[in-house]
């Protein structure tokens, strides 16, 4: 069969005019993008902050024991901390463990050699509750403030400057973004991931099964052209409408988050890390339009079998979880971007996505993340290419059933 | 010079998961002539629309050959598809497309020359009085319209053969005379039809030949007149019953 360009333009510009004029596809391929994710991000995010503040204002039980009287001060700022409360308790350890003490501070004899009313404190908390540990970094803050304070009068009494009796001192500057941004950060390749899918979704059905429903199918089976410029016409409008979408919720995400959640990132530090370098356009355009070739080829296959849209969906959906299972591997902490990960398709492609969003580029597992999935689109179309082949496909006369034309067609039973 | 529509021991065989094998078609042969209604009459499941979807490419020929105009339907089914244009219950037109672009679309998709098709787009909405809906979305249309638009799509390339499969089912009688009239029309202007139909009155009134298909088999073929005179039946609706019955063969 012949492949007519000519034809392909004159169908795609069809299939793409009835998409925009179709309620269901601008909804999930364009506004949803634009619109819905990045709002539910946003909740999210708010939700998030919403809770954090909650827990920030819970009360620390805490329980001072043999405290030092030279150092009775220290119990006052106990005390006057609106986030503590004092408690009693005779076995602490256990209180700890059943939450109804969140840490003990022990105020431990200094040693021989050390300077009169010098201290050391144990503080026994219990890490894995959330409770528990907030206690401890508040004894740790009240401890250290109370440390500063007592040198700086023991300073002043000595006549020695804060600069003289601190030998050294330690700044810190982070050159990562914050927790937030990191974890954005992530979000944003996943998102891409699942908008390609979504975005090829309901293209890939309403340009085959939505055909079957319509009666549409048999008029352009009559028509003067190959299949395979028919075929490759729908092909090219799911992966079109597959990478608008994800393009379009990138750039949503983009633009609505970094003026959203500026306030959430501590007064504005490190929104400048939601920028994305223009750099890495080459890089993300690659990946995308690779995989909205294999994502578009894998839904086309299977939607292809069904009679009407619901079937379609049916016959859509397992590969489509199919697709984002991967982004658990994204889960993993500390994964990183290996030559073993570049081998696994969808998954390969996020990480060099979130690569190439900070700025990274490891160019050898960039080309073999490519190769990988443009072997993917390779096989995609070798199997959509073998299913056409059969006329019994073309009619419909699988009921729906991709299981039947392999059990009947491919494997000959 | 050889008919515009040449069927030759044309046969077709389907596999059944409960039936096993079934001849959908079974070695059927006939000419339609040029500027002729050629009627394809037989009840449903006699093997109408596999033929008809067998000249039209939609299937392959399990057996024998077929030509249009020139063009044979195995070795060079875009030449055949070319060639035709092709109507039946079965084939829809884009929803979302309005009707201008919808005639526009087939016209450049049957390969009509580009340079011509906004003359023919404008010649096929006067010819079928479109006017008033040619930039209305087919969704929004009527079904007498839509079949307007339907048969308007099917000449959109004009093409020299066309194929009308059934085009009146499930019509009112007015937008079924109306189909009949158009098809009518398309014989005039010199156009070599195959129309396939259940219905009698139909046949009697649109056919210069007719042949009666039952079992995948054609059990006649001839003009009205020489069914009449060779079964000494009058009606048309007696003369299909007495060939299906006897399973007489004449043709």
């Amino acid at each position: 069969m012949v492949l007519s360009w000519k034809d392909v333009r004159v169908l795609y510009l069809r299939e793409v005019r009835s998409a925009l004029r179709d309620r269901t596809i601008v909804t999930n391929s364009v506004l949803l993008p634009i619109f819905l994710y990045p709002v539910l991000i946003w909740l999210a995010y708010t939700g998030i902050t919403f809770i954090s503040g909650q827990n920030e204002e819970l009360k620390s039980r805490i329980m001072l024991k043999d405290l030092p009287a030279a150092h009775a001060s220290l119990s006052k700022q106990f005390e006057t901390d609106k986030a503590v409360v004092l408690s009693k308790s005779a076995n602490p350890a256990e209180d700890i463990r059943a939450g109804t003490l969140d840490a003990l501070v022990e105020f431990l004899p200094a040693s021989s050699s050390d300077a009169a009313d010098n201290f050391a404190v144990r503080i026994t908390f219990d890490e894995s509750q959330d409770q528990s540990d907030r206690a401890k970094r508040r004894i740790d803050q009240i401890i250290s403030k109370y440390r500063d304070d007592f040198l700086q009068q023991q300073a002043v009494r000595l006549g020695i400057s804060r600069e003289q009796y601190q030998n050294f001192k330690v700044d810190d500057k982070n050159l990562s973004s914050n927790r937030q941004v990191s974890a954005f950060m992530i979000i944003l390749p996943i998102f891409f991931i699942v908008m390609l899918a979504v975005g090829a979704m309901h293209p890939a059905i309403d340009s085959t099964a939505g055909e079957r429903e319509n009666s549409t199918w048999e008029t352009m089976m009559s028509a003067a052209t190959s299949r395979t410029s028919i075929l490759v016409a729908k092909y090219f409008y799911v992966a079109t409408m597959s990478f608008i979408a994800a393009f379009l919720n990138l750039f949503a995400m983009m633009a609505s988050m970094g003026t959203v959640l500026a306030p959430m990132f501590q007064g504005g530090r490190g929104t400048s890390s939601l920028r994305i370098p223009i750099e890495s356009a080459p890089v993300i355009l690659a990946g995308a339009a690779l995989l909205a070739l294999f994502v578009a080829a894998g839904m086309m296959i299977f939607a292809s079998f069904a009679r009407n849209y619901k079937e379609g969906q049916s016959m859509v959906g397992p590969f489509y979880i199919a697709l984002i299972m991967p982004i658990m591997f994204f889960q993993t902490p500390g994964l990183a971007f290996t030559t073993r990960m570049a081998l696994v398709p969808v998954a390969n492609v996020m990480m060099m996505i979130r690569e190439a969003m900070q700025g990274i580029y490891h160019w050898p597992l960039i080309g073999l993340t490519l190769a990988v999935e443009f072997g993917c689109v390779i096989i995609a179309l070798r199997i959509a290419v073998l299913i056409i082949q059969h006329e019994d496909f073309v009619m419909g006369s699988y009921n729906g059933s991709f299981g039947k034309f392999a059990k009947e067609r491919l494997l000959g039973k | 010079m050889s008919a515009p529509v040449v069927v030759s021991n044309l046969a077709k065989t389907f596999y059944d998961e409960g039936r096993g094998q079934i001849k959908a078609v079974d070695s059927i042969s006939f000419e339609c002539h040029e500027g002729q209604i050629f009627g394809l009459l037989g009840a449903n499941g006699a093997g109408k629309t596999t033929t008809l979807r067998m000249l039209s490419t939609i299937l392959t020929p399990t057996a024998g050959t077929a030509s249009i105009m020139g063009h044979d339907v195995v070795k060079d089914p875009e030449g055949v598809r070319k060639s035709l244009g092709f109507y039946s219950a079965t084939t829809a037109l884009y929803p979302r497309l309005t009707t201008r672009e919808t005639i526009e679309f087939f016209a450049r998709i049957n390969q009509y020359p580009s340079e011509r098709v906004p003359e023919r787009v404008e010649y096929l909405i006067h010819r079928f009085d479109l006017h008033k809906y040619a930039d209305a979305r087919i969704e929004k249309l009527s079904s007498g319209m839509k079949q307007k638009v339907s048969i308007a799509r099917t000449v959109a390339h004009d093409p020299a053969i066309l194929i009308f499969d059934e085009p009146t089912v499930g019509l009112d009688v007015l937008n079924a005379l109306d189909v009949q009239d158009s098809i009518s029309e398309l014989r005039s202007e010199g156009k070599t039809i195959i129309f396939s139909t259940h219905i009698m009155s139909e046949a009697e009134r649109l056919c210069d030949r007719i042949a009666i298909i039952h079992g995948g088999q054609i059990l006649a073929s001839d003009t009205l007149a020489g069914l009449r005179e060779s079964t000494g039946q009058h009606y048309l609706e007696d003369i299909f019953v007495l060939y299906v019955k006897a399973g007489l063969e004449t043709v």
